[in-house]
């Protein structure tokens, strides 16, 4: 089997995935690329191109298996967990389980586009973005906005609300004084994490006052795996690298 | 065991789901139906179930469960009986993947046009008074939105065009996918086929011109071998009205 991941700057998706994957101990090769100019969209070997180009969550790394592009940070993460033969990042109580997907559903749903929209228009537009290979037209059109600054104030409310609702229902969560979110470490953990510290960049008032959520955080960026994670930043800030993530929700 | 106790509209989308997944499994079930169209769903009985007021949901004892594939696989996990899901983790996250294709990409987009074409007209005989009464009780803002669009027939001309593309797009995606292997994401039967199927099983009839032998021969030879598990049609002979009624018109042209 040969496997290859292809991660951005240790933000959001690249960050959860690249920590997932330090948990899991798999020795698989990592490779840098710049998620902010489109590379994902150009990966050599990449024979069965479906869960590239179509992810639901936009821009976010691709581990390449046998000429296969696997995308989706949960289910990256899940895999690595699996692959390693229970690597203990998923409960196995049935319904702790289940409470941890339907977690992270709310994050990915909920937070990180919250996240990525709020944070691409903060952060320069594409001089030149290579929208040509991107083959989604529904995330290309979300790349034309951020190069044309075509920010809706409507979906930027909307988004400063998902991060406050979040960043609340995450000290809440961690109000009876438990360590992690689900009880037992987990994926949950590195998920949130992972979008929550690009929030507070941008969002520092939903942060303030909230002594257990600030704990926890503390507590995630102390894990070897997140450690090992960050250290792969190559510019001085990667809290602030976005690149366009899932859409807004449209319908439902 | 402890009883396990499902509220549903339904053998349709996202209530189809955990429905036929405890019937594959084998697990008897007490059935609560909600008429979605009379907004049982918004009524203070199921408000008490589930807060948020979305169908299905699920009792298993005193475990309370919402959201149809999460629901989908908590049954799988918990309870005894074929595995619908196979051990490989690689095929684990490709139906992952497709799931999470079909519940935030495909399905919001046959949903859409769903509600435009068949629920707001069956809600259109109401007065405007009721029906804004009945958008007051929805919990969640997203769903006051969206029935609103469906109630007074707001939906714009642009929406509903991006709607059509994304299901011509992903029926051919469903039929590429179907042309590598036997079933969604795997060579097994899993919750990836029974959750794409209660989105696509009246693609023959609602969509012809996306759907048929010539067009898509993987996806018509898929369509017919889950019509015909025992499990599907046990799940259909469930429903009521005009679902199970088109059900069994396609199912009777395969026969």
């Amino acid at each position: 089997m040969s496997a290859v991941l292809y991660h951005g700057e240790p933000n959001g998706p690249s960050l959860s995935v690249l920590a997932a994957l330090e948990e899991s101990g798999l020795d698989i090769e990592t490779r840098h690329i710049d998620l902010r100019k489109g590379e994902r969209h150009a990966l050599p070997g990449v024979t069965d191109a479906v869960a590239l180009d179509m992810a639901v969550e936009g821009e976010g790394p691709v581990l390449v298996v046998d000429g296969e592009a696997m995308s989706e940070a949960v289910f990256l993460a899940q895999y690595f967990d699996e692959q390693a033969g229970g690597a203990g990042l998923q409960p196995e109580d049935p319904y702790a389980h289940w409470q941890m997907l339907m977690w992270c559903r709310q994050a990915t749903e909920r937070l990180s586009p919250a996240v990525a929209y709020l944070g691409i228009f903060a952060s320069d537009a594409p001089s030149e973005a290579r929208l040509s290979p991107i083959a989604s037209e529904d995330l290309r059109a979300r790349w034309q906005d951020w190069r044309d600054g075509a920010i809706d104030e409507g979906k930027a409310a909307d988004s400063r609300a998902k991060i406050a609702q979040f960043a609340e229902r995450t000290e809440n969560q961690l109000a009876d004084g438990r360590d992690w979110l689900m009880g037992e470490f987990s994926i949950a953990d590195l998920e949130t994490y992972a979008w929550l510290i690009g929030a507070q960049e941008l969002e520092p008032a939903a942060f303030e006052g909230k002594a257990a959520l600030a704990a926890w955080m503390e507590r995630v960026a102390a894990r070897p795996s997140v450690q090992k994670a960050l250290a792969r930043a190559q510019t001085d800030n990667p809290r602030r690298s976005f690149a366009p993530g899932p859409e807004i929700n449209r319908w439902g | 065991m402890a009883e396990v106790k499902l509220y549903h509209w339904e053998p349709n989308a996202n209530s189809g789901k955990p429905m036929l997944a405890l019937v594959e499994k084998g697990v008897p079930f007490a059935s609560h139906y909600i008429n979605m169209l009379e907004f049982d769903q918004h009524q203070p009985e199921y408000l008490a179930v589930n807060p948020q007021g979305t169908i299905p949901a699920m009792f298993h004892g005193t475990r309370i469960l919402t959201e149809s594939t999460a629901i989908m696989e908590y049954v799988d996990e918990a309870f005894d009986g074929p595995a619908l899901m196979p051990s490989d983790a690689r095929d684990r996250w490709r139906i992952r993947w497709w799931m999470k294709f079909m519940d935030q990409w495909l399905g919001p987009s046959f949903s859409m046009i769903g509600w435009c074409t068949f629920v707001g007209p069956s809600l259109a005989h109401k007065s405007p008074e009721e029906r804004e009464a009945m958008i007051a009780r929805i919990p969640l803002p997203e769903r006051r939105v969206a029935w609103r669009k469906a109630m007074f027939a707001e939906f714009g001309e642009e929406e509903l065009a991006e709607s059509k593309r994304r299901i011509a797009l992903g029926v051919r995606m469903i039929e590429e996918e179907l042309g590598k292997r036997a079933y969604i994401g795997s060579n097994q039967y899993s919750l990836a086929d029974i959750n794409i199927f209660n989105s696509t099983y009246m693609l023959p009839v609602g969509n012809p011109e996306l759907t048929s032998p010539e067009l898509t021969p993987n996806l018509w030879r898929w369509l017919k071998t889950v019509y015909r598990r025992p499990a599907v049609q046990r799940t259909w002979a469930m429903g009521s009205g005009r679902f199970t009624d088109r059900f069994n018109a396609i199912m009777g042209e395969f026969a």
